[in-house]
Order: C-alpha cells, then sequence, then structure tokens
C-alpha cells in the first residue's frame, strides 16, 4: 500500500505538514512581546532569540536569512513579525515577497513592549481564524522534505538509529521526497563516502570543499576540537574521535545520491538527497534545515535530547533501549529494537519512514507534545576573537 | 538615603533574592524554563554545546559569575548531560564559590518530566529558604553599580559614575575607564572602580556587568537601540536619543532629564524598574568562537 500524504499548500508549490501561526520576533528586543502575544492562544507559536539587529554585524546577512527563512517554512501557514523600529520593516517586506502571509508591528508604534502585545493580540486572533479556514489536501511525496539530525550519539547511534534512518531516507528519496543532511564538522573523515556518491562533478567537488574547508577553519583556530566533537556525552557513550563519529552520523543519510550542497539555511532548488553546511550544535542545525524548508526532522540519539522545534515534528529515535526506556515522553522511536533482535535494520527503516509519514499526516511527536520552542542564532565572524591556545588538558573532562 | 538589601553569607549585598534556574546548555532551556515558570528566575540561552577553546572558559566563567551575583540567594543548574559545558561541573564549581546550588540532570533523572518535577520541588525548597531572609539596613560600600554607557554620551556616563564613586559605592562600567580597574568578561570586581575593556555588544554587557557583582544596572541608551532587561538585576534604562525616547517611551526609565541617583535607590529597595514591570529577562551571552 503506498501511503498517502495530505498537507497544506503553500505558494509556490511548497506543502506543509502543520499549520501554525508563528509569532517572530525580529530583533531580540521584541522577544518579550512576541512570547507574550503567542500565550494568548493555544495555536499560536513564538520564538525567542539572540540577534540585537546590530547593523555592522558582520554575519547579518547569515543571521537574517535564517530568520527570514524560518519565517517562510512550509508548516508556518501565517506569521505576525515583532519588530522593533520602522527599519524592521525591510526584513518583513523580503519574508513577505517570498510568499508568506505576514503581518508587521513595530514596537515603535506602540510606545514598547506593553503596547505592542495588546495591539499583536487581536492580530494573532485574526491569524488564528484565518489559518483555520485551511485544510489538509493531498500532498505529492515531492512536496516532502526531511531534515537528518543527530544529538547526544553514543557508540549505537552509528549502529542501529543512524543506519535505518538512511534506509528511511533512502525510500523518501526513491519516494520522490528530499532529505537534507547536515552537521558539516560531524562528517569530517566521511567526506569521500558522500562525494562518490555525488550526482555530478561539481556537486563532489563542493562536497570536498565545504567538509574540509570546516576542517580547516578548526586548524585555523588552533584548538583542540576534542569537548565539542566529540562532547562529553559522545566521549562516555563509547565515540572516541570525530572521525569515528561522522562515519556514523553520515549513515543518516542511507545510501542515496547526493543531489546537491546547499548553504547554511538555503532552500534545495530539485528533490533527493542535499548536504546542508551548518555546525553540528543541534539547534543551530536545526533552525538552518527549518530555514532552508524541511517540514519535517528526524533526530537520532544516543544519550537522549529532548529538544525540538516550535514550528516543525521532530521524530526522536534512541540508538538504544536503555536510553529509550529511561526517558519517557522525549523520544518516540526506539532503534534499540535492532541490538535487542525485535527487529531488522531493515524492518526499521520501514517503520521509520512509515512513521514519518504518520507524522506529516498530522500524528504528534513528543517534543510536540511538549510544545519545544528551541531556537538558536548561528555565527561565524568574531572580530574581538582573541588568540586561541591549545586546549589539551584544561577540558572538563 | 537609606539602602536595604539582602545580606549574603560573603558580606555581598543582594538587591532581590532570586532563586536562579541555569541550564547548562540550549537543549535543557525548555525544562529550565518550567521549572523557573513560578517562584524562581529561569534563564535560557542558546550556548553550552560545541563550544571550543578560550570560548568555553570564557562562557563558563561568564555563567558562573552571573550566577553568584549577590542578587542570586540560590541555583539550580538544569543539565542535558552530554553537552560541552558539563552541567555537573558548573554545580560543583558554584558549591565551591559558596553558592548555594542545587541540580537537575535531564539525563541523569531520566528525562524532561522527571527533570522538572525534581526542580520544581527544588524551587520550592530553595525559596522557602530564601524567603527567611529580611532586608536590612546597608552602607554606600555595600552598592555596586553597573553602567552601560551609550555612544555619543559618554559625558553623562561620566557624571554618574563620578557621582557613584563620590557617594562611596562601587562601579563597574563596561568599556573602557580611565583609572579603573580591568576586568575580563565574566570575571568579578573587588576594587571601587572596574572597567570591562572588551565588554560584548549590546545586552551582551548586561552578563558581564552582573557577572562583574553588579545589583542594579544603568544603561544608557543612544541611537539605533533598544532597552533591554535583565534577568537577575534590575536595568534602569535611560533614553539619551529623544526619537527612540519618545519612540519606546514605556520601556525606558527616563530620559537624560531624569534624576538616576534617586531612582536607582529606589530600585534598589524594591521599586520594580521599567524592565521588572515588564518582566523581561533578557540574557545574552558574549561568545568568541564560531560552535563546531
Amino acid at each position: 500500500v503506498i501511503a498517502q500524504l495530505m498537507g497544506y499548500r503553500r505558494p509556490e508549490g511548497r506543502w506543509g505538514v502543520r499549520n501554525h501561526v508563528l509569532v517572530l520576533p525580529l530583533r531580540s528586543a521584541a522577544n518579550l512581546a512576541a512570547t507574550r502575544i503567542a500565550e494568548a492562544f493555544a495555536g499560536v507559536v513564538a520564538v525567542s532569540h539572540e540577534w540585537e539587529g546590530e547593523p555592522d554585524d558582520p554575519d547579518r546577512l547569515r543571521i537574517e536569512g535564517s530568520i527570514a527563512g524560518f519565517a517562510t517554512n512550509p508548516n508556518v501557514a501565517a506569521a505576525l513579525l515583532i519588530g522593533v523600529s520602522a527599519e524592521d520593516r525591510v526584513l518583513a517586506d523580503r519574508i513577505a515577497a517570498a510568499g508568506q502571509r505576514v503581518e508587521f508591528l513595530a514596537m515603535s508604534q506602540y510606545r514598547g513592549t506593553i503596547g505592542t502585545i495588546a495591539a499583536g493580540v487581536p492580530v494573532a486572533r485574526a491569524l488564528v481564524a484565518e489559518s483555520g479556514r485551511m485544510t489538509r489536501e493531498p500532498m505529492p511525496f515531492a512536496g516532502l522534505q526531511l531534515g537528518l539530525e543527530c544529538g547526544g550519539s553514543d557508540a549505537m547511534s552509528g549502529v542501529t538509529a543512524n543506519p535505518a534512518l538512511g534506509i528511511a531516507s533512502d525510500l523518501l528519496v526513491a519516494a520522490g521526497g528530499t532529505s537534507i543532511l547536515a552537521e558539516t564538522p560531524e562528517l569530517i573523515g566521511a567526506e569521500h563516502i558522500l562525494a562518490a556518491r555525488a550526482a555530478n562533478e561539481q556537486v563532489a567537488r563542493r562536497v570536498i570543499e565545504v567538509i574540509t574547508g570546516f576542517e580547516t577553519a578548526i586548524r585555523e583556530l588552533g584548538v583542540d576540537v576534542r569537548g565539542a566533537q566529540p562532547t562529553p556525552g559522545n566521549q562516555d557513550g563509547g565515540l572516541t574521535t570525530i572521525e569515528e563519529k561522522s562515519l556514523g552520523a553520515a549513515m543518516k543519510g542511507g545510501h542515496a545520491a547526493v543531489s546537491g550542497v546547499l548553504e547554511f539555511a538555503q532552500r534545495p532548488q530539485r528533490t533527493g538527497l542535499h548536504i546542508m553546511d551548518t555546525p553540528g550544535h543541534d539547534i543551530e542545525q536545526m533552525v538552518a534545515m527549518v530555514a532552508g524548508g524541511c517540514n519535517i526532522v528526524a533526530f537520532t540519539t544516543g544519550r537522549g535530547s529532548p529538544t525540538g522545534s516550535a514550528v516543525v515534528p521532530v521524530i526522536k529515535i534512541a540508538s538504544n533501549s536503555s536510553t529509550f526506556n529511561r526517558m519517557p515522553g522525549d523520544i518516540d522511536l526506539n532503534a534499540g529494537a535492532v541490538l535487542d533482535r525485535e527487529l531488522t535494520l531493515e524492518a526499521m527503516g520501514r517503520l521509520i519512514y512509515d512513521v514519518v509519514v504518520e507524522v506529516a499526516n498530522g500524528r504528534q511527536t513528543s517534543s510536540e507534545r511538549r510544545g519545544s520552542h528551541e531556537f538558536a542564532i548561528s555565527r561565524t565572524v568574531f572580530p574581538m576573537q582573541p588568540a586561541m591556545t591549545a586546549l589539551v588538558g584544561t577540558h572538563p573532562r | 538615603m537609606k539602602v536595604h538589601g539582602y545580606r549574603r553569607a560573603d558580606g555581598r549585598l543582594g538587591a532581590h533574592n532570586n532563586v536562579l534556574v541555569l541550564p547548562s546548555v540550549v537543549c535543557a532551556d525548555l525544562v529550565a524554563e518550567r521549572i523557573g515558570a513560578t517562584d524562581a528566575v529561569a534563564v535560557v540561552h542558546q550556548h553550552g554545546c560545541g563550544q571550543v577553546g578560550d570560548d568555553v572558559e570564557c562562557t563558563e566563567r561568564s555563567l558562573l559569575g552571573f550566577a553568584t551575583n549577590p542578587n542570586v540567594g540560590a541555583v539550580v543548574v538544569v543539565s542535558l548531560g552530554c553537552e560541552t559545558i558539563q552541567g555537573v561541573r558548573l554545580a560543583k564549581r558554584l558549591r565551591e564559590c559558596g553558592q548555594t546550588v542545587d541540580f537537575a540532570g535531564i539525563q541523569a533523572l531520566g528525562g524532561s518530566a522527571n527533570a522538572e518535577a525534581y526542580g520544581l520541588a527544588a524551587v520550592a525548597r530553595l525559596r522557602q529558604q530564601l524567603d527567611r531572609l529580611e532586608r536590612t539596613e546597608a552602607e554606600a560600600s555595600d552598592l555596586r553599580f553597573g553602567v552601560r554607557p551609550a555612544r555619543g554620551f559618554h559625558h553623562i556616563a561620566e557624571r554618574l559614575v563620578e557621582e557613584m564613586v563620590d557617594s562611596g559605592a562601587s562601579v563597574v562600567v563596561a568599556g573602557p575607564w580611565p583609572g579603573a580597574a580591568e576586568l575580563a568578561y565574566g570575571e568579578r570586581a573587588d576594587g571601587r572602580l572596574a572597567a570591562l575593556p572588551d565588554p560584548g555588544h549590546g545586552a551582551e554587557q548586561d552578563v558581564a556587568l552582573a557577572a562583574a557583582g553588579a545589583q542594579v544596572i544603568v544603561s544608557f541608551v543612544g541611537r539605533g537601540h533598544a532597552p533591554t532587561g535583565f534577568a537577575t538585576c534590575p536595568v534602569i534604562a535611560v533614553g539619551l536619543d529623544p526619537d527612540i525616547f519618545a519612540a519606546l517611551e514605556d520601556d525606558f526609565d527616563m530620559d537624560g532629564s531624569g534624576d538616576v541617583w534617586s531612582r536607582l535607590i529606589a530600585v534598589f529597595n524594591g521599586e520594580p524598574s521599567a524592565s521588572e514591570r515588564r518582566g523581561a529577562r533578557d540574557f545574552m551571552l558574549r561568545r568568541t568562537a564560531r560552535t563546531m
């Protein structure tokens, strides 16, 4: 039986699997107003972030791009954008021009936070009513864009959860959908495997460029990356090196051809498996994938992670039964069943694929039930960066 | 002028008597937020994992300094368990600084729901403990104020800092300052006049001022900036640009013509500042290297 997807049709041939009204601060000074407006309605979500909107910030384009992308994710039916001054309308207009249904309020029109909350509540109410009239309709698999993520990995991640997710990703790609593999530092050491699967020469070159580029950036910092990659928890879980972690992490991408390499938060132009250049930090990465159009995320975890997204359902998959059983309410699926010989890897992969389809069709995930709304701004340039010295021995290990 | 505050075991004075809920990593934000929903102040932030080099030490130092500010009477550290900035270690270092600490590890306690239940009980217990403490009369020498000057209006900050020092209070200034002892971001001040030559920008400066030990922050806001609040210190926002002041008047305490000094004393004694009235609990951490 071929499953039928049901989603929300959005402009420009895109599809949502959720129908959220998002209240989004365009600058951090609007965080409080956005949060309070969203609290007034059950169906409205908000995020807070640490972007103050410094005009001369060298990361400005990257950050505004991810904020704009997040607001135009197809799971967002409408976005209420809260700016500080009238100048923030430029970013709001950019989001509207990308095809999103947008309302914009500047705090400067309402003498500050309290007035903005009072003005924003009726606007949010109208958007909720408007989005409530939208209904699901049959949706092609080409409308499904799955973000592949791992966080708090352990030695079993590369044996159970990641290869099983790879099988699910291959099934989705074969059905005409799109998958995004990211976490560039967690691909260091696996670049040759991915480059060999590139759809063409140019993609192969980009795969190598992006991954070795990150490795070079680490070298230029002159720091010991251990403690960040792999993290203390990765190490407790039996992962010894970043290369070992990477070889497991890359398995989330299955065996499909790599059809493209995306910049941070960039939307793919075609279907199939893509690689996106992001940090390994779970939330910076998730925001990048959501901003790049992923309408669903599958997230494997060895140590156990409770995180999620305000606008995208995140399916949490444990690599082992002990973690799955220890964290009730945080994790959706147990790939430890493969180790316990209850399911073959193939069957686990099919199960994940089936759950991806069910969740796309409306089944709630644990992070949705908990109301997750983590968000992070990703920076690359640190103007005041001091000279870094090697850190071996000073880290808490 | 009379000031009343909460006397800590180490002799320092708090303007507030907060239970702080502090996530060691972004992954613990939601649990921290829920634990801190009543009876405590929770901060959320996006840091704590995938960090390298001096950036790790800077973040740890800032979190430590911030969580040992005298306005904080007790801390519940919320950790995921696998993060770079290990929550267990943060809690241990806080205890070594003499802070009252409880620890809720999400992985260790068996997931978010269990960690929340544990954390809520910890907050209730710590709150009860802190409620026994009452404000007592203090001296000017017990006061340490944080000052955020605004570009183009340095003379106004200069006048205030002079007034503060003359009155016998201590001052920490965000930015270079002649004659002041220099502090690293996140480091605690002990002299009468200290400055942060490299304080980060915008609201990042507040974390450093709090970590230095400021009980109340005076934030001068000039062109192109908005008034911010802070998690554990009242912020007195002074609008120096007439247009921005007019546009966001409710989020300011006063414009440049107001009496900062008497407002400071009133706020120290418990009168809410504009940021406290609206419930702004901004918390922005300066970073020195990209995330891995």
